[in-house]
């Protein structure tokens, strides 16, 4: 533990406080977390450095920070591109602002563990294939389906997965990106069971398509859309709930297509 | 017997999920936990014939409440819990026949499948907003009685 004293606003530069409170909530909203659990984090944060008069303003675009410190007035804003969940980095974040404002890291410290959690381990390829099977390919169980539709969907989400992230690389707007997805999803589920009726195993094209379609579909980011307007932030709300909506219609369109070319 | 296999198949659905948005190796197990949450008593009222709006929102209200449970123990934000453990809830299966009934010119058919996946993420929403105020108010009695 550090005592208190050291630990007043007068040790540190203020941008230095502003910029590290800025950088935490940029990188947990990038992680996937709630608008106003990172609105909290700031806010406390700041709060343990003794800040005053602090607003904290988060989008999935934007985060805005206004606040008094050491009696300047100062703002900062920065501008947010490209989140994807990821839930480790999540809960490193929460940790950090956590033992932060707690008093349990000073800042040097929790900027070390704030650069170290760019470079946290992912899984490794073939983990997150099987992960990726899994998650699409057990969907057919819960909807009645056989084990002979389960195989090819287990197959056929962990193929839609690994060209989905290979896509993500190229830099497409997710618009495009997502019509894509939805093509190539639609594309491996049909092949896969036009190939298995090929050696005589006959299984339901509809229940197969579902699990490469869940791996893409935007079922998280509508909800938290929907919870953040419940919670009370409605521009972060409604510009998720958008951008989900977007990806549906996309998805929509790229399967719409392939399926207006084989039925 | 089919009700326990449709349990393992949330608990991997869920698990699969969770190694897709990277959770942490050790907490896995307790993701697909969440996951069969949301399975059983959806599953439960669905085959009762409870309808789909009152399953989903039983699935979701018992994944936050799971959620909290972990997330107390373990010392993590909630959320990373409900996160993947909604997801044998969330309306892929509705939001494809949408697609396909579109593409067909079924458009009758295509709305009411939107609807249903609309009603189901607003409904997922509500379940996780209701076991989050749950969990507030057990923790303030909890705090006034100390």
């Amino acid at each position: 533990m550090i005592d208190r004293e050291n630990q007043n606003t007068g040790k540190y530069g203020n941008e230095e406080i502003l910029i590290f409170a800025i950088t935490l909530g940029k990188r947990m909203l990038q992680a996937g977390a709630e608008t106003y659990r990172v609105e909290d984090s700031v806010s406390r944060v700041l709060e343990s450095q003794g800040v005053r008069h602090i607003d904290v303003f988060a989008i999935p675009t934007a985060v805005f920070i206004s606040c008094e410190i050491n009696g300047e007035k100062m703002n900062i804003f920065e501008r947010i591109k490209g989140t994807n969940i990821d839930l480790e980095r999540f809960q490193a974040l929460n940790q950090i602002s956590r033992d932060f404002s707690s008093g349990v890291y000073d800042l040097k410290k929790a900027k070390e563990e704030l650069d170290k959690i760019s470079a946290t381990p992912k899984f490794n390829l073939f983990w997150s294939w099987l992960g990726a099977c899994a998650g699409g390919g057990f969907f057919v169980f819960l909807f009645d389906g056989g084990v002979m539709e389960f195989i090819v969907s287990f197959l056929a989400s962990g193929v839609t997965a690994l060209c989905f992230n290979s896509l993500s690389k190229l830099g497409f707007s997710f618009f495009i990106k997502n019509v894509i997805g939805g093509f190539i999803a639609g594309l491996f589920g049909f092949s896969f069971v036009k190939l298995a009726g090929l050696i005589g195993l006959n299984c339901d094209i509809n229940l197969v398509i579902i699990g490469p379609l869940m791996t893409l579909v935007p079922g998280v980011a509508i909800t938290t859309g929907i919870r953040d307007v419940i919670a009370g932030d409605l521009v972060a709300g409604n510009a998720k709930i958008m951008e989900a909506v977007f990806i549906a219609i996309g998805l929509a369109f790229g399967v719409g297509i392939l399926l207006r070319m084989v039925f | 017997m089919d009700m326990i296999f449709k349990l393992l198949a949330g608990f991997f659905c869920a698990a699969g999920f969770s190694v897709m948005f990277n959770m942490p190796k050790r907490l896995i197990p307790c993701a697909g936990i969440s996951g069969v949450a949301a399975t059983l008593p959806y599953l439960l009222i669905l085959q009762s014939g409870g309808g789909l709006i009152l399953a989903v929102i039983a699935g979701s209200i018992a994944v936050g409440l799971t959620a909290e449970f972990f997330a107390y123990y373990t010392r993590n934000p909630s959320s990373i819990f409900t996160i993947p453990g909604i997801i044998p809830l969330v309306p892929g299966y509705s939001l494809y026949y949408a697609m396909l009934y579109l593409v067909q010119n079924n458009v009758d058919q295509a709305a009411q499948k939107g609807a249903e996946a609309v009603i189901t993420a607003i409904s997922i929403a509500c379940g996780i907003a209701i076991s989050m105020s749950i969990k507030r108010e057990f923790t303030a009695i909890k705090n006034r009685r100390k």
